[in-house]
């Protein structure tokens, strides 16, 4: 911050030391030549000394002492210089070209002028001007120039001190000058172009942002207004001496105003479309009038960029106010100066300060170019933070996200994981009720209700002991293989199947795996087979029991068949036995299917699909 | 071998430490004409005192003895006694203690709660050859004692190529884990019955085997021995 100011107060300080050291430096081989006497006549040598001359006071601008009309005015400047002085040759130096016509006569002798100015800033932008003087022409004692001038008043030509310099000691006061007004003035296209190129460059990459579009705008108008003054060679003269030259020369305030404007993070439709049309009535006007009547433009115009300036100032520092930052401080900086520039300016076109003065205008461009081209990069900076401070954020969030969702899913297993063993403790209860709770409950009723045979509590109990084996083998590892399900059966009932003398067919293939085999499953499909086996052996009479299982059409079929009595109604005798097999069958997935007729035997077709989306039963 | 029908009793001891089960379990050896019981402990330090005097011709172990495991003790009695013939005594003949008994040298299971017919049956059944073996626990020696190139091979105990399964082997199984009997077995694969049993012989001998090397692979791979 500090530095900021301290750099713009350096800033002004050279500048008002270059204004201020303009011309009068105390070398006594420089004379500097403010009286002499002034003549309108447009004569073409010297008029005669008694012709009306009237006392004059160098610098003498015209716009003051001859408003009105473009003439043609002659000033008689006398001089001493010592014998050896006058042996050598002489620099003659303005620091202004300030005249459409300017030629020098010393001792009644023609000698330089602006003539072979061929540059169109020798006319735009005043550049000094020197010319050297032959010793030839000079005499010791008293001597007299007389400068002839055409000068237009309007635009604040006329005359500024003739600096008279022994040798080439009027040389340095020029180069200064020179460097000052317009090499400076160079740079600063030169500067403003690239700076134009680098904005438009950028723009094209950021399309959505536009104030790097007014600021390649602002300084392409800038350089375009700095290009006509380079050389004659480069452009035409209608252009540099016509009104479209002044126009360039205006055409970046609109431009600059509206980027100052957006930067400052304002749109103001209203105040932009003033500007344009600002900027339009002047190019109009400008190219409608003569160079005889332009000065009130240029004054107005003068004055309204000053004013449009102050108040973007204005604008500026109350949008900012609470913003300590370093770019926008460099703009404001920036900004205050340009006002000061300008008004300068404003100051010396108004006859106000010495005509002699240096103009100083131009120096804001390339402040104010920086300053935006500053405020622009710092902008970009703090949005790059911005985003990195967003995505720290996010990056925040998303792990907190995560953790919940970890949360999330760690209670989620952990419901899941109650929810299965919730399951598998209904299971084992209805199990247990189904099987062992009932086998017991059926043998103890027996039992209290009289005196059942031996053979029968017996009978039972193996019965009780078969449930409780079935379920614990219910429990081994099958590997999906449905044919050790089928297999586990036959080696329970082996002594069973033994005892009853019946001739078991068995043939069971290989059967493709089953995705679906969990305890419960397997619990199911045992009591159904067992069911089948046990009603075909007890109750059927049956010589032969076939039971054969194979896979068919991505279903496994499993059938238990035998050669017995048969039933009448398979949908009623014994019944309920069957109704649950069935409704078992339907847990898998699967169909039972029992056909039987009297004196037929009988045969029971379990259906069960390989693969099951959710086995409950 | 001696061949069961024509030969003197088959000797029986037992070890039971539940009273009411070993008092059944006698009364149903001496009610069989056949078979001759020896002994009955009720503790496994009995036991190995008894089997020193005289070696039964099968003997029956519950695996829950309240002074040793009935698994060391059918360890021992299958290392000291090869022509003895154990048999497991159990409620389930669930598939983990079976296996274990299988694999320290048992030779089938006898259920708590079997008619006495049938554990009658069950001694006779395995004298001429071996008890019938369950289809779930023929699975799982077919799971365990690979037939070599069946399966991921490479990060396998030493010796496994000796104990894994020839391909008919693995056919026995196979057809067992499915319910087929060894009858049946052996029919259909072309064999006599006394081929089936001594193919069972062998596998049961395998898989004490396997279970010795995989418990030295075990130790090995644990550090415990060096």
């Amino acid at each position: 911050m500090k530095s900021a100011l301290r750099r713009a107060a350096f800033a002004a300080a050279v500048v008002f030391a270059l204004a201020a050291g303009a011309a009068h430096a105390q070398d006594p081989a420089i004379q500097v030549l403010e009286r002499g006497d002034f003549l309108l006549s447009d004569a073409l040598t010297p008029p005669p000394d008694d012709a009306p001359w009237q006392p004059v006071q160098l610098p003498d601008n015209w716009f003051l002492s001859h408003p009105g009309a473009t003439q043609v005015g002659w000033y008689r400047l006398p001089f001493d210089l010592t014998p050896d002085v006058a042996r050598s040759t002489h620099g003659l130096y303005l620091p202004r070209n300030s005249a459409r016509r300017i030629v020098f006569f010393f001792n009644g002798a023609a000698q330089g002028g602006n003539r072979g100015y061929g540059d169109p800033g020798a006319r735009n932008w005043s550049p000094p001007l020197i010319t050297t003087v032959s010793r030839q022409l000079l005499r010791p004692g008293r001597n007299v120039l007389h400068v002839r001038v055409e000068a237009v008043p309007e635009v604040r030509q006329g005359l500024t001190r003739v600096v008279l310099g022994q040798g080439g000691s009027a040389r340095p006061l020029y180069e200064l000058r020179y460097a000052t007004q317009v090499t400076t003035f160079f740079m600063f296209g030169a500067a403003a172009l690239l700076c134009a190129l680098l904005a438009a460059g950028f723009w094209l990459r950021e399309r959505s942002d536009t104030t790097l579009l007014w600021f390649a705008i602002t300084a392409f108008a800038w350089a375009a207004a700095a290009f006509p003054w380079l050389h004659g060679a480069f452009t035409p003269q209608e252009f540099y001496h016509g009104p479209l030259a002044f126009a360039v020369r205006f055409a970046y305030a609109a431009p600059m105003l509206v980027l100052c404007l957006r930067v400052a993070g304002d749109r103001w439709p209203r105040t932009e479309a003033g500007l344009w049309g600002f900027t339009l009535a002047g190019l109009v006007l400008a190219g409608s009038l003569t160079e005889d009547r332009q000065g009130g433009v240029i004054t107005y115009w003068s004055v309204a960029y000053l004013a449009a300036l102050f108040a973007l100032l204005i604008v500026l520092i109350r949008s900012q106010q609470g913003l300590r930052r370093g770019a926008s401080r460099l703009l404001t900086a920036a900004l205050v100066l340009a006002v000061l520039l300008n008004a300068h300016d404003l100051a010396w076109w108004m006859g106000w300060i010495d005509y002699d003065s240096y103009q100083l205008a131009h120096f804001h461009i390339p402040l104010v170019l920086f300053a935006i081209g500053a405020t622009i990069i710092d902008r970009h900076f703090l949005a790059v933070a911005a985003v990195e401070r967003a995505k720290v954020e996010l990056e925040g969030r998303v792990a907190e996200k995560a953790r919940e969702i970890e949360a999330n899913y760690a209670r989620l297993r952990e419901a899941e994981h109650d929810r299965a063993l919730a399951l598998e403790r209904q299971r084992i209860m209805a199990d247990m009720h189904d099987g062992l709770g009932s086998t017991l409950v059926g043998l103890l009723g027996a039992v209290q209700m009289g005196k059942p045979p031996l053979e029968e509590i017996e009978r039972r109990l193996l019965d009780a002991l078969q449930e409780l084996r079935l379920a614990v083998d219910s429990l081994e590892p099958m590997d999906g293989d449905l044919g050790v399900v089928l297999g586990n059966v036959r080696h329970r009932m082996r002594a069973a199947i033994e005892e009853s003398g019946v001739k078991l067919y068995w043939r069971v293939g290989e059967l493709p795996h089953v995705s679906y085999l969990t305890p419960q499953a397997i619990l199911a499909v045992q009591r159904i087979i067992l069911e089948a086996l046990t009603n075909a052996l007890r109750h059927s009479q049956a010589s032969t029991v076939t039971v054969s299982a194979q896979a068919e059409d991505g279903w496994l079929r499993i059938q238990v068949a035998d050669d017995g009595v048969g039933f009448r109604d398979p949908g009623h005798s014994r019944g309920r036995g069957l109704d649950n097999l069935r409704r078992r069958a339907a847990g898998l997935g699967g169909t039972l299917d029992i056909q039987s007729a009297r004196g037929a035997g009988a045969s029971l077709v379990l259906r069960l699909p390989l693969t099951q989306q959710s086995a409950s039963s | 071998m001696p061949e069961a029908s024509a030969a003197p009793a088959t000797t029986v001891a037992l070890v039971e430490d539940d009273r009411a089960t070993r008092e059944r379990l006698a009364a149903s050896v001496r009610a069989h004409g056949s078979l001759e019981l020896l002994a009955e402990y009720s503790n496994g330090s009995e036991a190995l005192a008894g089997l020193v005097l005289r070696a039964p011709d099968v003997l029956l172990v519950d695996l829950g003895l309240p002074d040793m495991s009935g698994l060391e003790l059918i360890r021992f009695a299958a290392e000291r006694y090869p022509q003895c013939d154990i048999l497991v005594i159990s409620i389930f003949g669930d598939e983990a203690n079976v296996l274990a008994a299988l694999e320290a040298g048992a030779r089938g299971y006898l259920l708590k709660g079997s008619l006495q017919h049938d554990i009658a049956v069950d001694i006779r059944d395995i004298r001429n050859g071996g008890s019938p073996l369950s289809p779930v626990i023929a699975r799982q020696m077919l799971k365990r004692l690979r037939i070599p190139g069946h399966g991921a091979a490479a990060k396998r105990p030493e010796g496994e190529e000796e104990t894994a399964l020839t391909p008919r082997e693995g056919e026995i199984l196979n057809a067992i884990s499915r319910g087929f009997t060894y009858a049946e077995t052996a029919q259909m694969l072309g064999l006599s019955v006394g081929t089936v049993h001594s193919f069972l012989k062998r596998i049961y001998r395998k898989l004490a085997v396997h279970s010795k090397t995989e418990a030295v692979f075990e130790a090995n791979r644990l550090g415990l021995i060096r």
